[in-house]
């Protein structure tokens, strides 16, 4: 893969991660000021999963976890490939990357969707 | 250059020494000395070889900023050491050392290998499609004013190699293609006679290559020759950008031969004017 191609990819998803976790902030940190509740009532686990209930919430989380996860796992990727190492201890690196950004992802999109899934009152 | 008043005075120059037969690490010597206005480092050390050191050892040839042999760390910057004159240095002590990022070969003798071979890798040369035209040229390639001027700055490069010592991704990361050899890579790609792009892509369009700036600009700060490396890098990104989504600059009606008849006219039209002095 061209790395032009994986490096624009990290500049893309930023306007994604700076929409998406500006609305999360502004439901984890100004939500007096946008919906009217306390901030510990907003972290609550209830109003997390009335809200968890979303479709809409489902996807944009999942959106923002993959722009998320992809950002900074290309970045993390890059400081430490900027470390003397051989070729194979290179590739090694790029294969743990991929491995563990898409095990954070499905661990993710797992507690997502058993967000969206899970039956109030059991 | 700053007006400031300049006073020849004693000046003591603290220098690296290092010779691979004798000694495990470098050490500094010191050697006091009278500085003239104008004096420039290279001119120092020349004195401190034939008066002091006889042993010291550096790298030097044009005296004047052309050839690019001189580069040193003095006073902890990258700097050529026929273009700095000592005083102006602002400084009663002037430590030179080798330029960093470099294998240190003796004294204040960098190993350059690295940074020519990075040159290399990029294909530093116009690449044309019409094989035959540059092995059998009919004329020469026409190029526009306009079109020299948007890659004028980038073709003063004197592969000096300051940049390199200046920037702090090489530091880390040995392997980065570096400054020199990605301004290169761009005045070349961005060069109305070249098609080479897509040749230069396997030493260029990868990790170590120009997504590894992050734009300390340190490269810039440093070049000798007004060159701004820093941003022929991120207008190599950009290049290589439009390139991969399909928006590179269509380079088929490339470069139009100009025969060479027109080319001897053209050239008696700017010819220089008669000469004033018999
Ligand atoms: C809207 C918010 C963000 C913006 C505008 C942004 C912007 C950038 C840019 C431009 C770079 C490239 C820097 C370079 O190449 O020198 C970068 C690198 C990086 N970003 Fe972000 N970023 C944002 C959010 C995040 C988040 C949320 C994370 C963590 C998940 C993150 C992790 C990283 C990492 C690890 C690097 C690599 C750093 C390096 O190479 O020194 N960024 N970011
Ligand atoms: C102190 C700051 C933060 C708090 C209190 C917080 C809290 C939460 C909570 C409670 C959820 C569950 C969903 C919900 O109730 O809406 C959540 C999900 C999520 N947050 Fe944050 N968050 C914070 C910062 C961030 C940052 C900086 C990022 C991105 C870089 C982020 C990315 C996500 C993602 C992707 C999800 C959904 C994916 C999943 O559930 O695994 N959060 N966060």
């Amino acid at each position: 893969m061209r790395e032009t191609r994986l490096w624009s990819l990290h500049i893309l998803v930023l306007p994604i991660i700076a929409v998406l976790l500006g609305a999360h902030f502004a439901v984890m940190h100004y939500a007096p000021v946008f919906y009217g509740m306390s901030v510990e009532k907003a972290r609550e686990f209830s109003t997390m999963i009335e809200r968890g209930k979303s479709i809409t919430q489902l996807v944009l989380y999942i959106l923002l976890l993959a722009a998320g996860l992809y950002h900074g796992m290309y970045g993390v990727r890059g400081i430490i490939r900027e470390l003397p190492l051989t070729p194979t201890l290179a590739k090694l690196v790029d294969v743990g990357i991929i491995a563990f950004g898409l095990f954070i992802f499905a661990l993710g999109t797992y507690v997502t969707w058993w967000t969206y899934s899970y039956k109030i009152g059991g | 250059m700053t007006d400031k008043t300049i006073t020849p005075r004693e000046i003591t120059f603290r220098v690296r020494r290092y010779d691979p037969d004798v000694d495990t690490v470098p050490h500094f010597d010191e050697y006091r000395m009278h500085v003239h206005d104008g004096m420039t480092v290279l001119e120092a050390l020349h004195q401190i070889k034939a008066e002091k050191e006889p042993t010291l050892a550096w790298r030097s040839s044009c005296r004047m900023g052309v050839c690019g042999s001189c580069g040193m760390f003095i006073n902890h910057l990258p700097m050529l050491a026929c273009q700095t004159q000592v005083l102006h240095l602002d400084s009663d002590v002037v430590t030179i050392a080798p330029l960093p990022n470099y294998e240190n070969v003796k004294d204040l003798v960098p190993n350059l290998e690295p940074l020519i071979e990075k040159h290399a890798a990029i294909k530093p040369f116009i690449i044309h499609t019409n094989s035959k035209e540059i092995d059998e040229p009919t004329g020469e390639f026409l190029q526009s004013v306009k079109e020299r001027e948007s890659i004028s700055q980038f073709t003063h490069c004197i592969k000096c190699g300051l940049c390199l010592a200046a920037c702090p991704t090489v530091a880390t990361d040995p392997l980065f293609l570096g400054p020199q050899a990605l301004a290169q890579a761009y005045r070349y790609t961005a060069d109305n006679r070249d098609c080479g792009l897509h040749g230069r892509l396997e030493a260029i369009d990868i990790f170590h290559g120009p997504y590894q700036c992050h734009l300390a600009g340190a490269c810039s700060q440093a070049c000798p020759k007004g060159v701004d490396p820093a941003f022929a890098i991120q207008l190599l990104k950009r290049t290589l950008v439009l390139d991969s989504i399909g928006f590179g600059k269509k380079k088929s009606s490339l470069a139009k031969v100009m025969p060479l008849a027109d080319v001897v006219k053209a050239i008696e039209e700017f010819a220089p004017p008669p000469r004033t002095v018999k």
